[in-house]
């Protein structure tokens, strides 16, 4: 019997119900895996998430398909994002081992009021080079994390871990439905495209950590867009908003600024074609062809300039020619860094979805060649060389340059690149689900029913009046269960495996609760400029919670004279150091902080029986494995 | 939603500012609560109308052709993003400390609620 309306919309209800029910059993089991010391989130994720995460996603995707208010589906997805961007957040105590503790790091020197004029307490160098400090992103992000930390009265940790996967999240969703809205109008593509941004590795990795570069990339995303929106239309504040948007993702970082700023004049050049090719279509094509050329070299020759500000020394060079063999190169060419230790599974999920893309968007724009006046051909000529320009890019950054890894890693154009896939690989899949149950109702017998939602349904019974043969009925059977069981598995199971390609599945020892413990306590009982010898680790720790270079509390590891005195009072542990290291911070007390983790268990023993001899203890944590020794000048 | 987009309505229109004074309020809410309270759920409680009074002028402002989700949406987008310009600016002429924090939110309430004025009267006349 074929399900009423009303019966259908009880099963969507239950649907959703249940949906909600297993992402917030997710959410629990998610805070459960909190741990104070681990490597890896896999280490210790609840062995019970994934299974759960896999089960919600099976039950989304269905509801995506169905005609519900698209606002729902929307906030289904947005429950959905943050959930499997706040890993690292939620997991470890203070978030992933990256760039994102040193962002915390600046961000507490504002929140502290321990700085003036940005977060950079480098010494005033050069006009220029101030320039670019103030305008790079570290001080953007930094006075958002500030101001809602001062707004919810929590401390800024809390709200710079969760600031990226929040608004990643939020917004990264409804920037992909729009995008492909732009692309096809229709809403359930559109949705299911805001789902599938989580099938990209790269991006869930930027969307699960607080850099200023994830907020540029949100900013970049929105600005592509505005872009599309912009090529076919005449709207003052969508132009205004496009220029917006743009500006944004280059107050946020410099690469998404510049690659925002490339597409941009990609735009004007691409509407510029559209008026021009009437009246003189050869001019139109040749300023077209140059001005996707400059586009593609914008931003390797914007990182040669960048010396100007004093930042970095990046330049052109054939040397990778003649230092890697030539399989290498070529590998480099066609993968990129995938080529050095990544396993198959992980290569496979990350080009994956750009390939669909890639092909999909080849065998639209055939379509499109033959049909000139189709309503989304400039849209779709538009994102075609803008992915052609970011792989580009790419490829000329990793093979023809030197000196961008000092900026940032080559691969982050990856996520530029996703986000243009997104849409065309929802597109794919729509569109294979779309012809399957074309062809299913085409050639469904009389008893074999397909209702107006597009949910296929079978009845179970053979029918009596009609022999159907064995052979189609087992093949309709067939094709059925993959339109309607299959594909939401088969989409489930890539979003869930994706997660892990996008969170390393090899890492040090992240910050522990112990370290971040040690470096609270002597800033609570310390009352006085006072400086710390310690490992790399303890340093970031020591950052995140007085701030990245204070100079009242100094934590002394980066340079060559922190990382000789830690050596030192390793191999033989003495006031001398000690003394040296207050001399050259200008103190008159100092920290040794040694753990066990990060020694090893016989150095650690060794140093801390050594150390007990000649310098106080002050503070040990974790079970014995981390020991704090102090000593004061005089 | 129907709830909601009556809500955004109600804000949107502003009668005799109303809701910018409203938006004044929370910003002096939040202002005491950080200088002497700092209870967590006030602060979330004033942030929340904060940002629905603000993101729904914005909103209004500059959307006002989308559907009501999509008004909220931008508008708390836009909203984060002339707070982080704000507060960019305060941080690179001094610093941001609580009454400059202060004086951020009070010029992003004052620019949201003229930002939704101005449409109001165009779309008057």
């Amino acid at each position: 019997m074929p399900l009423s309306e009303q019966g259908r919309r009880r099963l969507l209800r239950c649907s959703e119900i249940l949906y909600l029910f297993l992402i917030a059993f997710s959410f629990y089991l998610l805070i459960l895996s909190r741990t104070g010391e681990a490597r890896t989130v896999w280490e210790v994720l609840h062995p019970a998430f994934i299974p759960v995460l896999f089960v919600a996603s099976s039950i989304l995707i269905p509801i995506l398909l169905t005609s519900e208010k698209t606002a729902y589906k929307l906030l289904f997805i947005i429950v959905h994002s943050i959930l499997i961007h706040s890993f690292f957040s939620v997991i470890f105590p203070a978030g992933d081992l990256s760039g994102q503790q040193g962002a915390l790091g600046k961000t507490r020197l504002i929140y502290d009021n321990v700085v003036l004029h940005g977060a950079d307490p480098l010494p005033f160098r050069a006009l220029q080079s101030e320039i670019f400090k103030r305008f790079g992103g570290a001080n953007f992000q930094a006075s958002l994390s500030v101001i809602f930390a001062r707004m919810l009265s929590i401390d800024v940790i809390w709200v710079h871990l969760f600031l990226v996967p929040v608004l990643w999240g939020v917004f990264v969703p409804i920037a992909a439905f729009l995008t492909t809205k732009a692309l096809s109008e229709d809403d359930k593509v559109s949705v299911l495209s805001g789902l599938l941004i989580s099938v990209f590795p790269y991006a869930t990795y930027f969307g699960a950590i607080s850099v200023p570069q994830s907020l540029g990339y949100i900013f970049f995303f929105y600005s592509l867009y505005f872009m599309l929106k912009y090529l076919t239309s005449n709207d003052s504040k969508t132009t205004a908003l496009m220029l917006a948007f743009s500006f944004f993702a280059l107050l946020a970082h410099y690469l998404t600024g510049v690659m925002a700023f490339s597409l941009l004049f990609l735009t004007i050049a691409f509407k510029a074609y559209a008026s021009e090719k009437k009246t003189s279509s050869k001019i139109a094509r040749l300023t077209l062809a140059i001005s996707i050329i400059i586009s593609a070299i914008l931003l390797p020759l914007s990182l040669i300039y960048l010396r100007f500000f004093g930042a970095f020394q990046i330049f052109f060079t054939l040397d990778k020619f003649y230092e890697l063999p030539r399989g290498d190169i070529i590998g480099l060419f066609l993968l990129g860094e995938l080529i050095h230790g990544f396993d198959f599974k992980t290569i496979l999920l990350i080009v994956i979805g750009p390939a669909i893309a890639l092909l999909w968007m080849m065998y639209l724009l055939y379509r499109f060649k033959r049909n000139s006046t189709a309503k989304f051909r400039v849209h779709m000529y538009f994102l075609f060389t803008a992915f052609l320009i970011i792989l580009i890019d790419y490829r000329i950054l990793k093979v023809f340059m030197k000196g961008v890894e000092e900026l940032f890693n080559e691969e982050r154009l990856w996520v530029f690149r996703d986000f243009i896939a997104a849409p065309f690989v929802a597109l794919a899949i729509f569109a294979g689900i779309s012809s399957l149950k074309a062809f299913l109702k085409a050639r469904s017998p009389p008893n074999l029913s397909i209702d107006s939602s597009k949910t296929i349904r079978a009845c179970s019974k053979v029918p009596s009046k009609r022999v159907v043969p064995r052979v189609f009925g087992l093949l309709f059977t067939g094709l059925l269960f993959t339109s309607t069981v299959f594909f939401p598995l088969l989409l489930a199971g890539w979003m869930t495996t994706s997660l892990s390609a996008a969170y390393p599945q090899v890492a040090p020892l992240q910050t522990t609760w112990y370290e971040l413990e040690a470096v609270k306590y002597i800033e609570e009982k310390t009352n006085e400029k006072y400086v710390v010898i310690c490992d790399v680790w303890i340093m970031y720790a020591g950052e995140m919670i007085v701030g990245f270079g204070n100079p009242s509390a100094y934590y002394f590891e980066s340079s060559k004279t922190g990382h000789d005195l830690l050596v030192n009072m390793t191999r033989e542990p003495s006031p001398q150091w000690m003394l040296s290291a207050m001399n050259y911070t200008n103190t008159t007390v100092a920290y040794f902080i040694v753990s066990e983790p990060r020694l090893g268990t016989d150095a650690f023993n060794n140093v801390v029986s050594k150390a007990r001899d000649t310098l106080t203890v002050f503070h040990v944590t974790g079970d014995g494995k981390l020991y704090v020794f102090s000593y004061r000048k005089g | 939603m129907f709830q909601l987009s009556k809500v955004e309505t109600l804000i949107a229109q502003d009668q005799k500012f109303l809701f910018t004074l409203a938006s004044y309020v929370t910003i002096l809410v939040i202002y005491i609560n950080l200088n002497a309270f700092q209870y967590a759920v006030l602060g979330i409680v004033a942030s929340i109308l904060y940002f629905l009074i603000n993101g729904i002028f914005l909103g209004h402002a500059f959307f006002d052709k989308e559907d009501t989700f999509f008004r909220l949406m931008f508008g708390g987008l836009l909203l984060i993003m002339l707070l982080g310009f704000v507060g960019w600016l305060a941080v690179i002429i001094y610093n941001l400390d609580a009454t400059r924090f202060t004086v951020v939110l009070f010029v992003v309430t004052t620019i949201c609620s003229l930002s939704n004025r101005k449409v109001k009267y165009r779309n008057a006349t």
